[in-house]
């Protein structure tokens, strides 16, 4: 694929990529895994978009925008790591680590957006009450233009000036670095894992942790093995919880009706 | 419109099924891109009840009246967003404008609970359990994991659309009844999000010390003759840890987290003491 044609279609899936992540499709999302699959088709190479994707979705478990908050954009580093390694050879850690600043600056350009969009906001309650009803919907359109454009932009950048500068970077840097650099892309997978212990009843449920843990490590069972135990764990919990549910809801209108005699 | 103004407003003021599923794609293909720090969703709310509105109020006054209440801050998992207004919807299809306190109040009230489960489910478990799955396939260049990841998610279509059904066919009485059994089920599957990180954690976190004790002729590699014969993934249970302490600390961010382990490997990687395991 000429690689004029490959800058546009990059540029074209981080418009989209955007545009789905703000819905409730999350068909691609900003899902590290999935970009670098697709980044990795456009771009011929597969294995990397794969691999790097792979980290970076794990590295980023658990890091979930809750009530529209702001996080670091592991779409875009996905994206840019994956753009990066197979323009210039660059190793996984060294495409990771140029990618992850990358997403973070576009977290800021999420707080802008955010911001703008409260213009287009009272815009469009202006045309309300000005009756001229259909200009609200063109007004909500613009809306979803400059949302688009929070990735676009960055991408759009990297896209055009990235790969001479990054050539130039990895002709600098000793091997150490680089070494380090792909040591910790192999490690940082844990903050992930960490986050995720952190909304999840690890207390509640130590037991099952541990024994997912001694599954793979002891036993070597595949990971979709261990979700099928685990699964099968849940639904036990799920169908004993909800008999107790039943009885619980029982006592309580017995007890009710106690009360109003 | 201004003809069906003539006709008997109860007739006209009932929705086609078109109609409301048209009203749902505006949400659930929109629902956050309209997001501001002030009214946070709500000009995709406005947006996607837009249609519908007008259809349920010919009359220009009551109209604004409706948008005005949907221009209100909202805020919920877009997933989860469908119940609610398929509630608020068919609330205000059967009562017109006197329902509009009512339908403010139900909004206001279910965002809250609602996303909580939403945001659960939703954007920690199973992102959780398929980005785990897939995640690790991947980094065995096996693309099915992400595969099944989008299949998945595009199914979900349907179970968006029964969500929203269900808003508008029982409307406020539901939030009761679905409100318990979906805190028993977060609380399952949390155990299968469970087994999968305890998994995750000896499989893709990789430390790898290239150490070796020289006594004489013999050598003893520190990875597999001591950590490794202690326990397997005896370093990355460590830093699991460790991280976990960590981000429990008010003053430690992830961001600052993944720093001090690039700074840590950096400094490994210089001194000889972490490699790159072959």
């Amino acid at each position: 694929m000429p690689t004029f044609l490959q800058n546009i279609l990059i540029i074209m899936l981080a418009a989209y990529m955007a545009w789905d992540n703000g819905t409730g499709n999350q068909i691609t999302g900003n899902w590290p895994v999935i970009i670098g699959l697709l980044v990795g088709l456009i771009m011929g190479d597969m294995g990397t978009g794969l691999s790097i994707g792979g980290t970076l979705q794990l590295m980023s478990l658990g890091v979930a925008a809750i009530g529209g908050s702001s996080i670091p954009e592991y779409g875009v580093a996905t994206i840019v790591s994956v753009f990066l390694a197979i323009r210039t050879g660059a190793s996984t850690g060294t495409a990771i680590a140029v990618g992850l600043p990358v997403g973070m600056l576009t977290m800021q350009l999420d707080i802008i957006v955010k911001i703008v969009n409260n213009f287009f906001a009272h815009w469009s309650q202006r045309m309300l009450h000005e009756k001229k009803f259909d200009k609200m919907d063109p007004i909500f359109y613009l809306t979803v233009a400059c949302w688009m454009l929070k990735y676009v932009i960055p991408i759009m950048l990297v896209v055009l000036f990235g790969t001479p500068i990054v050539k130039m970077i990895l002709h600098v840097i000793p091997a150490w670095f680089t070494n380090g650099l792909t040591i910790a892309g192999g490690m940082l997978p844990v903050v992930g894992i960490g986050m995720l212990l952190r909304f999840m009843p690890v207390k509640k449920y130590l037991t099952y942790l541990i024994l997912g843990f001694v599954a793979a490590a002891y036993v070597k069972i595949p990971i979709l093995g261990i979700a099928l135990i685990g699964g099968a764990a849940a639904y036990a919990i799920y169908k004993n919880n909800s008999q107790n549910l039943v009885k619980s809801d029982l006592q309580q209108e017995v007890e009710g009706d106690d009360f109003d005699e | 419109m201004s003809k069906d103004t003539t006709v008997n407003p109860t007739e006209t003021n009932k929705l086609t099924v078109k109609e409301r599923k048209n009203m749902f794609h505006r949400w659930i293909f929109f629902s956050g891109l309209g997001y501001n720090f002030e009214t946070q969703q709500a000009p995709s709310v406005a947006f996607s009840m837009r249609k519908a509105l007008r259809k349920i109020y010919p009359n220009d006054d009551d109209y604004i009246k409706s948008m005005d209440n949907q221009y209100k801050y909202f805020n919920v998992t877009p997933q989860m967003g469908n119940i609610i207004l398929g509630a608020s919807l068919a609330m205000e299809e059967k009562d017109g404008i006197k329902s509009l306190n009512a339908v403010q109040a139900l909004k206001t009230s279910l965002m809250g609970p609602f996303s909580g489960v939403g945001d659960s489910v939703f954007w920690i478990l199973l992102p959780t359990i398929m980005g785990s799955i897939a995640g690790y396939m991947a980094l065995q260049k096996n693309a099915i994991g992400a595969i099944i990841w989008m299949l998945i998610y595009v199914a979900l279509y349907w179970v968006k659309m029964w969500l929203f059904n269900i808003g508008y066919t029982s409307g406020t009485k539901l939030v009761t009844t679905l409100g318990a059994k979906i805190n028993i089920f977060t609380d399952a599957i949390s155990v299968m999000g469970l087994m999968v990180v305890g998994s995750l954690i000896s499989t893709v976190v990789k430390v790898y010390v290239p150490l070796k004790f020289q006594t004489g002729k013999v050598a003893l590699s520190l990875q597999t003759g001591v950590l490794d014969k202690i326990m397997p993934g005896l370093l990355p249970v460590c830093i699991a840890w460790a991280v976990y302490y960590l981000l429990g600390k008010k003053s430690w961010t992830p961001t600052k987290i993944i720093l001090l382990i690039i700074a840590v490997c950096l400094l490994g990687s210089l001194t000889g003491v972490l490699g790159i395991a072959k």
